[in-house]
């Protein structure tokens, strides 16, 4: 019996996890009250699903599996609508974006369950640091060896992305100059970073097995990989994103993700190159720091090319899928707001305004998170 | 020898207020930090037996003549604090969570009734029983505010009080204001007076509070979101809100309550930032609580025991009865309501306040109703920071506690 089996999924389904900031109506501050939101919500009919994350100032929306993009934008509306119900009633107000502006980590407080208090013991001060939010994508694959393959031809597009999802430039009260800082959050977990080279699924399991021979692991969860295969769900998983501040965005990241997984898996352009991996770590920055402006070195063309112009190219390959997929529209949507330099790192620094306070930042990506 | 030592000070030395206002703070200190440390009691108990232990029920360093004249920092000290309360009056949230309004609504009135039943029962005149049930209405702003700061505290239960705690300060002002042609009748005043003068407390400290704080939010929107000046505006519109509300005889708390109230739910550009109170809030709060329990009057207690002890009972019943029966379904989980009950028990410098203030009117009623009134304070004054501290723990919304 193997080690890890695959779970067949439907091919190209699609999947979203956002975690959401619970923020305090009268300071902006986090709030700490992901418990009460989460027992208010268990009791009203809310598709898909609500979970905890590590600290009480988090929750997460679980989208159901989904055939496309449509469908998908639909479900997280009508979860960003309950879910902003009953956070009213509770006065908290609930955003996107990637990290809180100004809290400060060391106010937070775990949520009290066995499994994030072990994460507590585990790294200390790392997991109330990790009070950040991201946004996973998951696409179904037919097979283990699929997932390997997409695996490797999507690491080719995390700075894309990055750059797309981009909503964090302030972190503990200053503006840091990147478009993303919560990628260095995560960074700092000893398991983070990227899926080793491997060749196919056998190749993968054997390193799986080996790691928790070693006691590393005990579980895919292990893993804080920026794209991970996950075998229990026969998806894999593109963990860079920031959280978006309206779920109209984070559905487009997710159409975008399908139609490249669409166009990879149907065409097979390329073969999985370990030059990915080697311009990786530079390309990765330049996406953090600079957005679309950024330059990443393309490791199939050998050449350098900025972020935004690259993002444009792989729109247009995945367009022709997309097309097949419905969501010709939300990619069109996507590349026009790339042209026009749109993101939300941008749109958060503008609310800020030359005198303006982080409060305000915070109010105002409430308000956009919770306008129909 | 005395012509040689001439520049030494005349023995006794005459001691000024700032020694007084230094020995209160650093007694308020080593009292809040000795309870603190040994028995973990909220640091407000200490400061209060502090207070206790230099008043005249003590060792008699603070009496009379200096009481009067800290009354001052009393006033800064509420002042803050009651302008912080009214800007946690949210009715957004009143209006979105209707089951809230109704707790908030019904825990007020309850607790008026209750008290008032109670002391009807137990023979007191009713315009007696209704003064003092006015002033039972209320919540300690002060003891809510400072311990939700010193425990960091944060969450539903935490909320709801000082929201409740804002609403029934309001009732507790409108009520006692109301009462007042009563009184007025009973002392035989003309009734023209009678009617004009709550009119003129009551909407004449409010148009102060609303004008104070449209003054307060034109210079914030000129000197912009800076944490450091809005502090000094905020406190500076604070102190003068209190002293032209004392000129004009318009009652002071509702004065700042109502601009905390103007400035939470009327401020569409928020050009006010979220005051934070910080170390310089801290030295009044010490001083203010020190002055609470040197002013207790426990010669009040004795005679008036039963009559205090069925006005804490009946408040107490009064107000869990609202929060029991709509506090599940305004959204507070299973427990909570029972804590948010225990957390609005204290009773502390605002009661104190508005009995001094009903007695300048009125000498010997108010006389009476101190008996009654502060005989309750000098009990919840130390069982209710202990009360709410337990509240906010239990409920599990007290922050990380920095204890040696």
């Amino acid at each position: 019996m193997s080690p890890l089996p695959f779970a067949a999924s439907a091919p190209l389904s699609l999947g979203v996890e956002l975690e959401l900031q619970l923020v305090r109506a009268h300071d902006h501050d986090l709030a700490h009250e992901a418990g009460d939101l989460i027992a208010r919500l268990a009791k009203k009919r809310v598709p898909g699903e609500v979970k905890p994350e590590v600290t009480l100032s988090m929750v997460e929306l679980n989208s159901s599996v989904q055939q496309n993009y449509v469908a998908l934008l639909a479900e997280l509306r009508a979860q960003r609508a309950a879910v902003c119900e009953a956070a009213g009633v509770l006065n908290l107000r609930v955003a996107g974006g990637g990290t809180h502006p100004f809290h400060k980590w060391s106010e937070r407080r775990v949520f009290p369950a066995e499994r994030f208090q072990g994460v507590v013991e585990r790294y200390g001060f790392l997991a109330k640091q990790f009070t950040v939010f991201g946004q996973h994508i998951h696409v179904g694959c037919p097979s283990g060896d699929d997932a390997v393959y997409l695996t490797h031809m999507l690491m080719r597009h995390v700075p894309q992305f990055i750059a797309l999802s981009a909503a964090s430039p302030f972190y503990q009260g200053e503006d840091t100059s990147f478009q993303t800082s919560r990628l260095t959050a995560v960074s700092a977990f000893p398991l983070s970073g990227h899926m080793p080279f491997v060749r196919d699924w056998r190749e993968f399991e054997a390193y799986f097995d080996a790691m928790r021979g070693y006691g590393i692991v005990q579980s895919m969860k292990d893993f804080y990989w920026d794209i991970r295969p996950k075998p229990e769900y026969g998806t894999i998983e593109i963990r860079v994103c920031d959280t978006p501040l309206t779920v109209g965005r984070a559905a487009l990241l997710a159409a975008f993700a399908q139609a490249l997984a669409c166009y990879y898996l149907a065409e097979r352009p390329l073969e999985p190159s370990s030059a990915v991996y080697q311009v990786n770590a530079f390309n990765r920055f330049e996406a953090c720091r600079y957005g679309y402006g950024g330059t990443l070195v393309d490791p199939y063309a050998r050449r350098r090319k900025a972020i935004g112009e690259d993002i444009l190219d792989a729109i247009a390959h995945a367009m022709p899928h997309a097309v097949r997929l419905g969501a010709a529209p939300a990619l069109s949507d996507l590349a026009a707001e790339v042209r026009g330099g749109y993101s939300d790192a941008n749109w958060l620094r503008a609310q800020r305004g030359p005198a303006g306070a982080l409060g305000d930042v915070v109010r105002k990506a409430a308000e956009r998170w919770s306008a129909a | 020898m005395q012509e040689l030592l001439w520049f030494l000070p005349v023995w006794p030395p005459e001691f000024a207020e700032p020694v007084a206002f230094g020995a209160l703070l650093l007694a308020g200190l080593l009292g809040g930090e000795i309870v603190n440390r040994f028995l973990a009691l909220p640091r407000i108990t200490g400061y209060v037996l502090a207070g206790i232990a230099c008043g005249p029920f003590g060792l008699g360093l603070v009496e009379g003549p200096l009481l009067s004249e800290a009354r001052v920092f009393v006033d800064l000290a509420l002042g803050l604090i009651m302008f912080e309360l009214g800007a946690r009056l949210d009715f957004a949230w009143l209006a979105r969570n209707r089951w809230l309004s109704a707790a908030a609504v019904g825990e007020s009135l309850g607790a008026f009734f209750a008290i008032y039943a109670a002391l009807l029962y137990a023979g007191f005149a009713p315009l007696l029983a209704g003064c003092a049930a006015a002033v039972g209405t209320a919540t300690s702003p002060a003891v809510v505010m400072l311990v939700t700061q010193e425990l960091r505290a944060s969450g539903q239960v935490t909320e709801r009080m000082l929201l409740f705690t804002s609403v029934n300060c309001a009732v507790a002002f409108v009520t006692l204001t109301l009462l007042l042609p009563l009184v007025h009748l009973e002392y035989r005043a003309d009734w023209r007076s009678a009617l004009l003068h709550p009119v003129y407390v009551l909407f004449g400290a409010a148009l102060l509070g609303f004008a104070a704080c449209q003054l307060m939010l034109w210079l914030a929107r000129w000197l912009g979101k800076r944490e450091d000046r809005q502090f000094v505006l905020q406190v500076g519109t604070i102190v003068l809100i209190v002293g032209l509300a004392r000129a004009a005889d318009v009652t002071v708390g509702v004065a700042l309550l109502a601009c905390g109230v103007f400035a939470r739910n009327r401020d569409p550009g928020h050009a006010l930032l979220p005051l934070r109170f910080g170390y310089a809030g801290q030295l009044l709060f010490v001083v203010l609580f020190v002055l609470t329990g040197a002013s207790l009057d426990f010669g009040l207690l004795a005679p008036a025991a039963t009559a205090a002890a069925a006005f804490i009972v009946a408040r107490f019943l009064g107000k869990s009865a609202a929060i029991l029966a709509f506090g599940p379904l305004s959204g507070l989980r299973p427990g909570g309501a029972g804590l948010l009950s225990l957390a609005l028990l204290p009773m502390s410098g605002l009661a104190v306040v508005m009995v001094w203030d009903t007695a300048a009117l009125f000498p010997a009623f108010g006389t009476e109703l101190a008996a009654v009134v502060l005989s309750a304070v000098a009990i919840l004054e130390l069982v209710g920071p202990l009360a709410t501290q337990f509240a906010l723990r239990r409920a599990g919304e007290a922050g990380v506690e920095h204890r040696e």
